[in-house]
């Protein structure tokens, strides 16, 4: 593994596909300060027919870099997490090729890291190939996640799905991307994404940017985003049987993970996110 | 396998709307921007001082900006070209039998005088870079409600217009805006006094007849607290060869417990530039209510924008926007939640067709004076042929934990299901279809007064037929 030292980009990491209104300030993917670690630069390729399964995880910050070819029929379940000190930076850019009636799944975690910024291009290109993305994130303190995900629709009845789950505590700052990009031919195709924040202290700053860019009409494109407070009367119920309010936040917030990290089949690794996020949602 | 049958819509029925006059202005600006022209204007329209410091100072902070670097292509716009003032032969007038023949015959045939007749309290009617006519009712001047043009507003309650022109949309909130501020003429000016509640609607028409002019009418609505207004906007255009430019700027003051609906049916020919600014600013418990409805011009960026200032100010934001050959229509609104317990409801529907491009674009803020903000925002998007483009940009950006935040978007066609399903039930496929797409737009049509619902259904003139795609 090389050394990052330098930033691929200083200042500009990622763009979003279709720009907006400049004081909104989405529009860029920033990576301002520099990010030092190691380089993970990773070239897969998931051969025709193949199923595969890949695993990731980042304790100490650093650069990202992959690009996967996954080949006709074929399968890959790619993990990756981040579970960074905060005080570390950390990016990472990721590009899949997804032929016909090739899969591509993916589980993301993104918990650590002072300053994150991720990108992820999907490129469905062959005829009936499937997208699954699932993310989490968590930020507490100063921390900041920049996230670009983008689900580009080329072939024949091809199916996206990004469901994305996330908490903000403290003075995060969030920003989450995430376009679905039907291209013109993409007969048959549907797409969905979904977004569920949840705002834990007054001090957070959450910016959600859903976009569905259309160039074909026999598509079925649906995408959905929900930001708000722990839900009062789940926490009431939880408070009712004996929960302080701490303990009650904890739980909400662990369930609304759990379909991302229920994805997870590593037992080891599974129990290593759920200490590290109990600890960080335990201060 | 049979292919899919398409449903095609017919284009919209224009013929009315293009029939052009000759051009029998008295005075025509040069074309292009300069301070010289600029003066010229400003003298001719009689402005006080501060109002030709205004406009020279909004073209410095033109000249000093760049052209936004998102949304629909601009190219096309040569301001060089743009003729920014053309003054009409006629003079304002309050007396219908008084405004010259053609124009007359423009506004008989667009329906104008048999509406106010009708269902209108009251109604002015702009004509290239000037209101020709304008009238109110009796009962509702008696009441202090003031509704004029906006030069005679300069005139007669020059310390009202000075305290708030384009105070909301500042010069330098974009090239546009700043534009408007260097050569805007005519629009109206409404005042409503406190308590007041002017139950019939209000109608301003603006009519661009003259080729490769601009038009950049100023609209200036003050609705004291407790007071109520619904104010309707149309516009039209012949259809020339040359680009027409479009750049209003509409500024609506809702204070304490008022209530204003602004609605807006917007038809300009092909060749107009539509770069129209439009912004609200809400006070304590007032509700401002768009009702807004996207067909014509070439190309359109209209975002109305609604700041919720006062505490429980609430917004309702309902739009349809068709986009058909050759049209891009960069539509949507904005919301900024700026006190607590404030609420939004954006509704929209799209749709595009025959290689139409619509875009819906959106901003809701939530800043950290904004505890308990609720908004939701729900756009859907119809395309009926893969010529076309539709797109969904929405942003939402929080602060603070105390808020709820929903958004939803679909992009999608006709669905089989549904055809089959009406078909099943003895509908023909031809009507199910209309009655899908009727259903599409429904829930904006019934929020326009009536007329107004038949115009839109005239202008969306359906032909259904199911044809093998």
């Amino acid at each position: 593994m090389a050394t990052a030292t330098v930033n691929e980009a200083k200042n500009l990491f990622s763009e979003i596909p279709m720009r907006t209104w400049r004081w909104l300030g989405v529009n860029e993917l920033p990576m301002p300060e520099q990010v030092t670690g190691e380089l993970q630069q990773t070239a897969l390729q998931v051969a025709a027919g193949k199923e595969d399964e890949v695993v990731y995880v980042n304790r100490a910050g650093g650069a990202q870099n992959l690009t996967i070819d996954i080949a006709a029929g074929a399968k890959l379940h790619l993990v990756n997490v981040q579970l960074a000190p905060t005080d570390a930076a950390y990016t990472s850019r990721i590009h899949v090729h997804v032929a016909a009636d090739a899969t591509f799944s993916y589980t993301v975690v993104e918990a650590g890291a002072r300053h994150t910024a991720s990108e992820l291009t999907v490129e469905l290109a062959g005829d009936a190939s499937r997208a699954d993305v699932w993310g989490l994130y968590f930020g507490d303190g100063q921390q900041k996640i920049d996230l670009n995900y983008i689900i580009r629709q080329q072939g024949r009845h091809t199916d996206a799905n990004m469901q994305v789950r996330g908490a903000l505590r403290g003075q995060s700052e969030k920003t989450f991307r995430g376009t679905l990009d039907f291209l013109e031919g993409t007969k048959g195709s549907v797409g969905r994404e979904n977004e569920e924040v949840t705002l834990l202290s007054d001090g957070v700053r959450n910016r959600s940017v859903p976009i569905m860019l259309s160039h074909e009409d026999d598509v079925d494109g649906h995408h959905a985003v929900s930001i708000g407070k722990m839900d009062e009367a789940k926490l009431f119920y939880l408070m009712s049987r004996g929960l302080d309010l701490a303990e009650a936040q904890r739980l909400v917030v662990e369930a609304s993970f759990n379909p991302v990290l229920d994805r997870i089949a590593d037992t080891e690794l599974r129990a290593e996110i759920d200490a590290y996020l109990q600890g960080r949602l335990g201060k | 396998m049979a292919e899919k049958q398409k449903t095609y819509v017919a284009d919209i029925e224009r013929t009315l709307y293009d029939i052009r006059n000759e051009d029998h202005s008295v005075y025509k600006s040069e074309s292009g921007l300069t301070e010289d022209i600029i003066r010229d204007i400003s003298a001719r329209k009689h402005d006080p001082k501060w109002m030709l410091d205004f406009r020279l100072k909004s073209l410095e902070i033109y000249n000093s900006l760049a052209l936004p670097t998102w949304g629909p292509d601009l190219s096309e716009l040569n301001m060089n070209d743009i003729v920014t003032y053309v003054q009409p032969d006629a003079k304002m007038t309050g007396n219908w039998a008084e405004v010259p023949t053609d124009i007359k015959d423009t506004f008989d045939r667009l329906g104008i005088p048999d509406a106010e007749q009708k269902s209108l309290a009251g109604v002015g009617a702009q004509y290239d870079s000037e209101v020709v006519y304008h009238s109110l009712q009796q009962n509702m001047a008696d009441q202090g409600v003031i509704y004029t043009d906006m030069e005679t507003a300069i005139r007669e309650h020059e310390d009202i217009v000075k305290e708030y022109f384009m105070t909301l949309v500042p010069p330098k909130d974009h090239k546009f805006a700043a534009l408007h501020g260097a050569v805007w003429s005519g629009g109206s000016f409404v005042y409503v006094p406190a308590g007041v509640h002017v139950d019939i609607p209000l109608q301003s028409y603006f009519r661009l007849n003259a080729a490769g002019a601009g038009q950049f009418e100023h609209t200036l609505i003050i609705v004291e607290p407790g007071a109520s207004l619904h104010f309707i906007e149309g516009c039209s255009a012949p259809k020339y060869n040359v680009t027409n430019l479009h750049a209003g700027c509409v500024e609506l003051f809702v204070k304490e417990g008022a209530r204003l609906r602004y609605s807006t049916i917007e038809n300009w020919s092909r060749n107009m530039m539509n770069l129209n600014t439009k912004r609200a600013l809400v006070a304590k418990d007032g509700i401002m209510e768009w009702v807004s409805g996207s067909f014509g011009s070439h190309v359109s960026c209209l975002y109305p924008c609604t700041v919720l200032h006062g505490e429980n100010a609430r917004c309702e934001f309902t739009g349809v926007t068709f986009a058909a050959k050759g049209q891009d229509l960069d539509t949507g609104a904005s919301v900024i939640h700026a006190a607590p317990h404030t609420s939004a409801n954006i509704n929209t529907r799209t749709i595009s067709k025959d290689g139409g491009k619509a875009t819906y674009r959106s901003a809701v803020k939530v800043t950290k004076n904004a505890p308990f903000a609720k908004c939701s925002v729900n756009c859907e998007s119809l395309m009926l042929d893969n010529k076309s483009r539709s797109d969904t940009l929405p942003t939402m950006d929080v602060e603070g934990d105390e808020a709820d935040i929903g958004h939803e978007a679909k992009i999608g066609r006709i669905s089989d299901e549904a055809i089959f399903y009406l078909t099943s039930r003895g509908i023909e496929e031809k009507e199910a279809r209309a009655m899908i797409v009727r259903g599409f737009v429904e829930p904006i049509a019934k929020e326009l007064p009536l007329e107004y619902a038949v115009e839109m259904n005239n202008l969306v003139n359906i032909e259904l037929e199911g044809t093998m795609g």
